[in-house]
């Protein structure tokens, strides 16, 4: 079996599960009581979108430190690929969050901790990419935009996990403890389903990113013909 | 045809949207894997 075959044939497996996942979570798991309606099926999708928001965030700082270790441009693609999803995930969790904040709540915007700090670090990533559009020079903006997205990070963990912990907030308490276990009170059908999910959601991260760093390797490639 | 607030109707639009974005991810690979060999 060729590269191209392999990657073809877990792409067209991801597509299945992830059909799977779809059919599970709205036939397979049952309704949740303390939520109004069938609301709490949301959580299949807005909990991996927002993990994989912050999986993605972590990528960007990994592929920006090696970008200031290393100097090499493709680091800097790699970086800024990761961003791009982190931002577009982080934009469909807080979307998928409104939607479920109006049904439960009647409101798309309650000034939860959950929802502000979310906005805020999309208005930090955000800036990264204006600081990419601003700088004309490519090793130039590269540097910056890896010094940025190293104190952008450290901002994440404090408004991810830190605010939304330490304010009261409407938010449903976290599926994941303060030390990393999977609260157990959830339905096990609920918690397969969620877990299925989390996986099909990485590996569409994984995907996505991937084909973004391919483009970039074309694109440097063709640029370093031209010159 | 289910109501537009039936779960059923609400999964088809996700399995629409899903489908989309594959056949949107497949189309893309298969393009740049295009490019890659003609690089």
């Amino acid at each position: 079996m060729t590269r191209d075959q392999v990657r073809t044939t877990l792409h067209w497996l991801l597509g299945i599960w992830l059909l799977a996942v779809i059919a599970a979570a709205f036939f397979y798991a049952p309704t949740a009581r303390s939520f109004k309606g069938e609301s709490a099926r949301i959580v299949f999708f807005h909990v991996p979108q927002a993990w994989v928001a912050v999986l993605a965030f972590c990528v960007n700082l990994i592929a920006s430190l090696r970008f200031l270790r290393r100097r090499e441009l493709l680091d800097d693609a790699r970086a800024a690929a990761a961003a791009r999803l982190g931002l577009a995930f982080s934009v469909l969790a807080t979307v998928t969050g409104s939607i479920f904040a109006n049904v439960m709540w009647n409101s798309f915007w309650n000034w939860d901790p959950r929802e502000v700090s979310i906005v805020i670090l999309l208005v930090i990533y955000a800036a990264y990419f204006a600081l990419r559009q601003a700088v004309a020079d490519d090793e130039r903006r590269a540097a910056l935009s890896a010094a940025y997205a190293v104190l952008a990070f450290v901002t994440m963990p404090f408004l991810v996990f830190v605010v939304p912990r330490i304010y009261w907030s409407l938010h449903p308490d976290t599926i994941i403890s303060s030390s990393g276990a999977i609260k157990s009170q959830m339905d096990p059908r609920m918690l397969k389903v969620l877990i299925a999910s989390l996986v099909g959601f990485t590996g569409l991260f994984v995907w996505l990113y991937t084909l973004e760093v391919r483009v970039a390797r074309v694109l440097s490639a063709r640029r370093a013909q031209e010159v | 045809m289910p109501g537009p607030n039936s779960l059923i109707w609400v999964a088809a639009v996700t399995l629409v949207i899903w489908i989309g974005i594959f056949a949107y991810c497949l189309a893309l690979d298969r393009r740049v894997r295009k490019l890659e060999e003609e690089r």
